[in-house]
C-alpha cells in the first residue's frame, strides 16, 4: 500500500519522498487558462497556491521524481469540459507528455473518451470526481482504459472491500487525510470553492456557509421550540467544524492493507509543505509499525490514535474520522 | 412536447394530469428510497391502465443497491420490455447493457455534468464570453463522448434547469433531450443530515449510518444572501427552484418536460 501525496513545486519532490511519499499528484494551472476560464480551474483547484506555474517546472519535478523512483500523476479532473477548451486541454495532454508524467487523474469521461481515442500515451487514473459506488461502475472505466479508481470519500470499509474483491486487476486509492467533503464530489455541482474561514463567502465551499434554516415538517407535528432547533442544529454541522480541521482515516489503514487497497491519499495541494511533511510523516510510520510489528487491529488502532494526538495537538472526533464505523465500534466495545 | 410525470412513490400519481404521455417512477439519489419489486410492478400497472409510457429511474448504487436495481430490471423488463430507463450510475449503465440490452438507455442529470451552483449568478454578465460558455455547456458537445454514449446505447440526456441558462450548441441532435422542471438539484452525499436529524444521538455523527426515512418526513430551507435563490435540502440532496422557461424550449432543442410535482425524493 503506497502512500500518494500532493506535490506543488520541485523543491518538494526530496522531502517528501524522504518522508515517506510514495506516489505524487499535483495539477498545472497556466494564465492563459485562467484568463479564458476564471473561477473554472482546469483541475478543480482556484488559481493561486496548490498549482505548477507551467509545464516547465512540472518537468522539473517529474525528472527529480522519478530519479526517486516515484510516479507524478497529472490533475486533469474538472467534472467536465466543452469542445471550446479542448484546444488547451490538447496542448496540456502534449506537454504532459513531454514533461513525462506517468498518468493523468481524470473526472470527465468525456476526456476519457477523447485520451483513448487520440491515442495518448500516458495511464489514465480515474478521479473521485469518478463516481465509483460499485463494481460495475469500475468495470465501465476499467473498459475505458483507466488502470486506477480514486473511491469516492462516501464508501464504508467494507464497501470499498466489495468493489476491490470483484475486480482485483483494478489498483483502488482511497482518502486518508484532510478535506473530509460532506458532498459526493462528482455530484457536487456548486463551483468549487475554498475552505479558508477568511475566504469571501462568494468564493468559500458552499457546504460550508452559514445559512439561516427554516424547517417544515410534513407530519404537521408540534415541536417543542427546543427540539426544533435541535433538528436545525444539525443541519448547521459543516458551519461548526471545519472540513479541514484534520481529519483522518488512518485507522482504517490495518484493514486497508488486508483487503488490497493500493493507495491512500493524502488531500493537500496548496497545503504548506510543513503541513505535508507533517501528514506524510505520520501515515509513513505507522505504516512501517503495520508492516513490522505483529499487532492486533485493536493495538494499531490504539497506537494510530495516540499518534494522532500527539502529532496534531488533537483528538480524534467522529465529525473528522474518515471511517467512522471505527470510532463507534471502540464505544461499543467499550 | 412531451410530458413526463415524475414521482418517487405511488401516492404521488394523484398529481397526473391530461397532458402526460409518461410516467416517471423512482429514485435518482438514494438507494434506500429505491421501490421494491412490488411498488414497481403497482405503478407498471397503474401506467399500462393508463396508457401512459414509462420510465424507471434510478439512483447511484453501491455493490448492495446495484443488486436491488437488478432486481428491478428484471421486473421491468418482463413486464414492459419498451420501458426506458434513467442511469443516474456509470455502473447500472454497465448492467443494462450487458444484461438488458433492449432497455432504451437515459442518461440521467447526475451524470449529465452542468454547473448549478446560484452563486454563480452573483458574477455571470461578468464573466468572460469563454466563461459563459462553458457554464451553459456540458460536455455533450465532445465528439468522443457522444461516440462513447451512443456506444452504450444512451438515446435520451437529462437536463437540469439551471439559472444561467443552457446551451445545447454542437450536440449531437439524434440524442433527445429532457428538461426537469421546476426542481434542479444541486448536490447530494451519503453522509446524510436529513438522516436521524431529530435523534440527539446523532448530533456529532457525520457518516453513513442507518437511517428512519427522515427525509420523508423533513424538508430544509437555506438562506444566504450570496445564493441567489434559496436552496432546499430534502434527504440527502440540495436542490433549487426555477420555474423560468428556458431559450431552449421555445427552440425546440427539447423535446420533453419532466414535470416534479414535489421534489421526488
Amino acid at each position: 500500500m503506497k502512500i500518494l501525496s500532493p506535490l506543488d513545486s520541485v523543491d518538494e519532490v526530496e522531502k517528501l519522498a524522504r518522508a515517506g511519499a510514495d506516489e505524487f499528484y499535483c495539477g498545472v494551472l497556466e494564465q492563459q487558462w485562467y484568463e479564458r476560464y476564471p473561477v473554472i480551474s482546469i483541475n478543480r483547484r482556484p488559481a493561486g497556491k496548490g498549482h505548477f506555474k507551467d509545464f516547465e517546472s512540472l518537468k522539473q519535478a517529474v525528472t527529480a521524481a522519478h530519479a526517486l523512483g516515484k510516479p507524478v500523476y497529472l490533475t486533469i479532473n474538472e467534472h467536465y469540459y466543452i469542445p471550446a477548451q479542448y484546444s488547451l486541454i490538447t496542448q496540456y495532454l502534449d506537454q504532459a507528455g513531454e514533461a513525462g508524467i506517468d498518468a493523468c487523474i481524470v473526472s470527465d469521461v468525456g476526456l476519457m473518451a477523447y485520451i483513448r481515442q487520440q491515442g495518448y500515451p500516458m495511464q489514465v487514473h480515474v478521479s473521485t470526481g469518478g463516481t465509483v459506488f460499485n463494481w460495475r461502475a469500475a468495470a465501465f472505466y476499467q473498459e475505458l482504459g483507466a488502470v486506477n479508481i480514486t473511491l469516492p470519500r462516501h464508501l464504508t470499509i467494507e464497501e470499498i472491500e466489495d468493489i476491490i474483491a470483484a475486480l482485483p486487476t483494478l489498483e483502488t486509492t482511497v482518502f486518508i487525510m484532510n478535506s473530509r467533503c460532506i458532498n459526493v464530489d462528482g455530484f457536487c455541482t456548486f463551483q468549487h470553492g475554498l475552505a479558508r474561514k477568511e475566504i469571501l463567502p462568494m468564493f468559500r465551499n458552499a457546504c460550508m456557509l452559514p445559512f439561516d434554516i427554516q424547517v417544515h415538517d410534513a407530519s404537521h407535528a408540534v415541536h417543542h421550540p427546543a427540539d426544533e432547533a435541535r433538528i436545525i442544529e444539525r443541519q448547521r454541522v459543516w458551519e461548526k467544524v471545519h472540513v479541514d480541521d484534520y481529519p483522518c482515516g488512518a485507522c482504517a489503514l490495518y484493514e486497508f492493507e488486508q483487503i488490497g487497497v493500493g493507495s491512500v491519499k493524502i488531500v493537500g495541494r496548496g497545503n504548506p509543505l510543513e503541513r505535508k511533511l507533517c501528514d506524510v510523516g505520520f501515515l509513513s510510520g505507522l505504516m512501517t509499525s503495520l508492516r513490522e510489528q505483529n499487532l492486533s487491529r485493536q493495538e494499531f488502532r490504539h497506537m494510530v490514535r495516540q499518534t494522532y494526538a500527539t502529532t496534531y495537538q488533537r483528538p480524534c472526533r467522529l465529525t473528522m474520522c474518515y471511517y467512522p464505523s471505527v470510532m463507534l465500534e471502540e464505544h461499543a466495545d467499550s | 412536447m412531451e410530458q413526463a410525470l415524475f414521482i418517487s412513490k405511488l401516492s404521488n400519481a394523484k398529481y397526473l394530469i391530461h397532458d402526460v404521455t409518461r410516467l416517471y417512477f423512482g429514485q435518482e439519489f438514494c438507494e434506500r428510497l429505491l421501490p421494491d419489486q412490488h411498488q414497481l410492478a403497482e405503478a407498471l400497472r397503474f401506467a399500462h391502465e393508463r396508457c401512459l409510457e414509462f420510465t424507471l429511474v434510478t439512483p447511484y448504487v453501491t455493490n448492495q443497491g446495484l443488486a436491488r436495481v437488478e432486481q428491478l430490471l428484471a421486473v421491468l423488463s418482463q413486464e414492459r420490455p419498451d420501458a426506458e430507463l434513467v442511469v443516474n450510475d456509470w455502473g447500472v449503465l454497465h448492467l443494462a447493457r450487458a444484461a438488458y440490452p433492449h432497455l432504451r438507455l437515459v442518461l440521467g442529470r447526475l451524470l449529465n455534468k452542468v454547473k448549478r451552483g446560484p452563486r454563480i449568478m452573483n458574477i455571470f454578465e461578468k464573466l468572460p464570453e469563454t466563461a459563459k460558455d462553458y457554464f451553459r455547456g456540458s460536455n455533450l458537445a465532445v465528439p468522443a463522448y457522444t461516440d462513447l454514449i451512443r456506444k452504450y446505447n444512451i438515446y435520451r440526456v437529462e437536463y437540469d434547469n439551471v439559472l444561467q441558462g443552457l446551451s445545447l450548441d454542437g450536440t449531437d441532435p439524434e440524442i433527445k433531450k429532457s428538461l426537469y422542471l421546476p426542481f434542479a438539484f444541486v448536490s447530494t452525499t451519503r453522509f446524510c443530515l436529513s438522516a436521524n436529524c431529530d435523534n440527539p444521538a446523532y448530533a456529532d455523527r457525520i457518516g453513513i449510518f442507518p437511517c428512519g426515512r427522515e427525509c420523508q418526513r423533513y424538508t430544509f430551507h437555506l438562506f444566504n444572501p450570496v445564493m441567489t435563490v434559496p436552496l432546499i435540502r430534502k434527504g440527502n440532496t440540495i436542490f433549487f427552484l426555477n420555474e423560468h422557461i428556458p431559450d431552449v424550449v421555445s427552440q425546440q432543442k427539447i423535446d420533453r418536460i419532466v414535470i416534479e410535482p414535489e421534489i421526488p425524493l
